[in-house]
């Protein structure tokens, strides 16, 4: 709101983008780079770097070339458009995501991996900048080692999402964008927690983010309970991700499905969207047999699709 | 709350300096079973005017990974540089060159670093996996990555994707009864589809023209699988008993 | 995070309607907000400015043109400016945009053949180290966000080779068999490629100075920024040569004929 307090300021967004630009003047590789670091990247000083344009506001300078709704000649276009669940039940942790990127209108992957699997306890999905979810909980897998090889236990899953939310909200106001949800099983269960790059961080039993998220929701929240068999659980989160294939533009193409119990996470199988409006999953754990949405709507309509009274 | 309309963090946007430009073109990536094909097309263009008809987009890293670059050329020159850099680095710390899954994550975080200030880069980086398979990483301009069988990206990708999955990935196609699709392309059949796709962008893009690049990595001990009888085939590999690399040159139309 | 299915996943802007208070999520603004800038002000446009150089390859070796204008806006301000000069004994360098920019890459050249001779360590930079440090230096520029206002054209001609590459100020890089920049990348371009591509390996150099003349002279009718006034340079295995100032014969008869131009009074 106020300009003129935000250029003198020694805290706040645009004060830490200050500092950034001063390092970015600095020297951009360390010595250690010409030896066994050379592999680092970003990563070579030992904690992450980051170059800044050099002028009064970056963030704007950002925002003007790479979003793409403010600006739709932007030339930058970091993918978007989402729909990923997770939810805790008895049997442990459900987590499904469908696999489109879009960019504008352009479907720009339909293979995306938005399940990252941090290390074989801990799962993240990814929303928001594909690019900041796959390199934040990367690190955030790092951390998680050093973690084990200090404390000599697993890191919680309620400590990993802090650690995530308190790194994204160090840069909080540059223009990070992510939605994710941190899931895995440690000492007090199974365990989801919601991290978003304002940094709100919220433990729960059952989120979805995304674009696609209302049409998840509408699906999840009718059929979950807490003692839902595991094949149920599947049925359930495969379902969701379905509907809001079927109905959110943004997502869509294939839906992946992890479990993640006790000794670790599963992945359980990738699903195609079309295929489940048709025919269903497949021969599959908790499905009921036949297609989500095809029958159902065409039944009884031609002789051909009789209802089902009538085939008796 | 009127005064949330936009009005805080007030600076002039319309004369601030642009430090990006679109110079066009296109590249592609196949991935097959033993080898990897990555292409472009080397005209370089801003807005209509042609600037030259030879600058190459597509670049040997090592004699098992190969960078194409698109988007804006001064952002790509420099990335290509820093990254052959930083590999020669590797080489003088570990007497070996990185592995192409190792290169693929160094790429994401150099591009990473710039997420502030990103390098106007679609990167497509292919070549042989340590296990002996071709491999395809495609990047977004800040770095998230993927691995794939195939990626078309920069002025004609939205041209050449959907021709690329109906032919390598079969989509939309059914087989024929009690057939099904293989599971891997020939590379000269791959080799054909580059091309196809390059002179077909080149009749519908304007931006797209002039020369072809198209190198192959061939995996260890692979046979040469009827890249000997490719015309003006050019070896680039520095050994013969490692992975091999070979260049392709091709015209197309210049109108 | 903006949840707003419109907004979703993009990077918020705390500049607008953060909880949605308004019946329709605002999108972010990026047009004018004022004037009330900060900071410090680097070069945001070109104030004393040249327009194109031409530059083709011919049999011996490499010729460029730029004509002796240097215009402060519309203004035909200073009419005797050398926008050639030589690097070494191998290089010339042409620039178009702003000329203190270009006396300021000048200075920067100067001083590294001056750090390179005194090194006398038996090498000499050409035309291609030459190019490549500019297109480090003008690269390095933008990155930031404080330009060097200029397209530049470097030709040389070291070890029995040609060079010919442009660099400009986004740091943007390339070579071919004929360069022109500014309004000559689309007036005279054309034609030097009509009259180069495919005989540059038997184009004489009066052949290339025709060729050179003709399309100074298009540019001098047409580009309302030139002069006609012009230097020509040559690049051989010789060495570098800058001519003296010349002027291309240009005929304004047709103009009486011309609504508009003439004198007509009706």
């Amino acid at each position: 709101m106020n300009t003129f307090a935000d250029r003198f300021s020694t805290t706040g967004a645009l004060a830490e983008l200050r500092k950034a630009q001063k390092a970015a003047d600095e020297e951009e590789f360390s010595d250690a780079m010409w030896g066994s670091e050379a592999g680092f990247g970003s990563l070579a000083k030992g904690v992450p770097t980051f170059s800044v344009p050099n002028i009064p506001d970056p963030t704007a300078f950002l925002r003007l070339h790479t979003d793409d709704h403010a600006d739709p000649t932007c030339k930058i276009k970091i993918s978007h458009g989402t729909t990923t669940l997770a939810f805790r039940f008895q049997g442990g942790v459900i987590v499904a995501v469908d696999s489109r990127a879009t960019a504008g209108s352009y479907v720009a992957s339909g293979t995306v991996k938005k399940v990252i699997e941090i290390n074989p306890y801990l799962l993240g999905t990814m929303a928001g900048g594909a690019a900041d979810c796959q390199y934040w909980e990367t690190y955030l897998g790092m951390h998680c080692r050093l973690h084990e090889l200090r404390n000599r236990e697993r890191i919680s899953v309620s400590a990993a999402s802090k650690y995530l939310s308190n790194l994204v909200y160090s840069y909080k106001g540059m223009g990070l964008s992510m939605g994710t949800m941190i899931c895995g099983w440690d000492k007090t269960g199974p365990a989801v927690f919601y991290v978003d790059s304002d940094g709100t961080r919220l433990k729960g039993d059952l989120f979805s983010v995304g674009s696609g998220s209302t049409f998840a929701y509408g699906v999840l929240d009718q059929g979950y309970r807490w003692d839902l068999t595991d094949e149920e659980a599947q049925e359930l989160g495969r379902r969701s991700i379905y509907a809001a294939g079927h109905r959110d533009a943004f997502s869509g193409n294939t839906c992946n499905l992890y479990h993640v119990k006790e000794d670790g996470w599963k992945f359980i199988g990738n699903y195609d969207i079309s295929k489940m409006h048709y025919d269903g999953p497949g021969n599959v754990l908790g499905a009921t047999g036949g297609g989500y949405g095809y029958e159902l709507r065409v039944e009884g309509l031609s002789s051909a699709n009789p209802p089902v009274a009538a085939q008796a | 709350m009127p005064d949330m309309v936009p009005m805080s963090v007030a600076q002039p946007q319309e004369r601030q300096f642009n430090p990006y430009s679109d110079n066009g073109g296109t590249i592609l990536a196949v991935a097959g079973a033993n080898f990897s094909v990555i292409a472009g097309d080397t005209r370089q263009s801003e807005g209509y005017s042609i600037q030259t008809r030879y600058a190459p987009k597509v670049f040997r890293l090592t004699d098992k990974a190969v960078l194409a670059v698109n988007g804006f050329a001064a952002d790509g020159n420099m990335f290509v540089k820093k990254v052959k850099q930083r590999l020669e680095w590797y080489r003088h710390a570990h007497s070996k060159d990185m592995p192409l899954r190792a290169v693929a994550r160094l790429i994401q975080s150099m591009l990473y670093a710039r997420r502030f200030f990103p390098y106007y880069v679609y990167n497509i980086l292919g070549g042989i996996e340590e296990d002996g398979s071709g491999a395809v990483y495609s990047f977004d301009p800040v770095g998230s990555y993927e691995r794939e069988a195939c990626r078309a990206a920069g002025a004609a990708s939205s041209l050449v994707q959907p021709f690329l999955d109906n032919q390598i990935y079969f989509k939309n196609q059914t087989p024929a009864p009690g057939t099904s699709h293989p599971a891997h392309l020939a590379l000269t059949d791959v080799l054909a589809l580059v091309i196809d796709s390059f002179t077909s962008a080149t009749e519908r893009h304007i931006e797209v023209g002039d020369g072809l690049e198209m190198y192959v990595v061939l995996a260890k001990g692979s046979p040469l699988q009827g890249l000997e009888l490719v015309q003006g085939v050019q070896e680039m590999s520095t050994t013969t008993d490692g992975e091999r690399v070979f260049i392709v040159r091709r015209n197309l139309k210049r109108d | 995070m903006d949840h707003s299915p419109m907004n979703w996943g993009r990077p918020r802007n705390d500049a607008v309607d953060l909880y949605g208070t308004y019946p329709i999520p605002q999108r972010p603004y990026n047009g004018s907000k004022g004037s009330f800038s900060a900071g410090v002000q680097h070069t945001q446009q070109p104030i004393v400015t040249g327009t194109s150089v031409l530059a083709i390859k011919y049999k011996d070796g490499i010729m460029m043109a730029a004509d002796n204008l240097a215009s402060y806006g519309s203004l035909a301000r200073f009419k005797d400016v050398q926008r050639l000069q030589a690097v070494g004994d191998y290089t010339v360098i042409g620039a178009s945009g702003d000329m203190s920019d270009f006396q300021y890459i000048q200075t920067v050249l100067d001083e590294l053949m001056v750090d390179e001779f005194t090194a006398a360590d038996g090498h000499s930079l050409g035309p291609a180290e030459i190019h490549e440090y500019l297109s480090q230096i003008m690269y390095a520029r933008r990155s930031k966000m404080n330009p060097l206002w200029n397209s530049l054209l470097v030709g040389g001609f070291k070890d029995g080779k040609r060079f010919l590459a442009y660099v400009d100020l986004l740091g943007t890089t390339y070579s071919a068999s004929t360069l022109a920049t500014g309004y000559g990348s689309y007036i005279a371009q054309p034609l030097l490629r009509k009259a180069v591509e495919g005989y540059e390996d038997v184009l004489t150099e009066e052949e290339a100075l025709k060729i050179i003349e003709d399309s100074m002279k298009v540019l001098y009718y047409r580009d309302a920024r030139s002069l006609n006034k012009y230097q020509v340079a040559k690049i051989t295995a010789a060495g570098t040569s800058i001519s003296e100032s010349r002027s291309a014969e240009t005929i304004w008869s047709f103009a009486e004929d011309i609504r508009g131009y003439g004198a007509q009074t009706q």
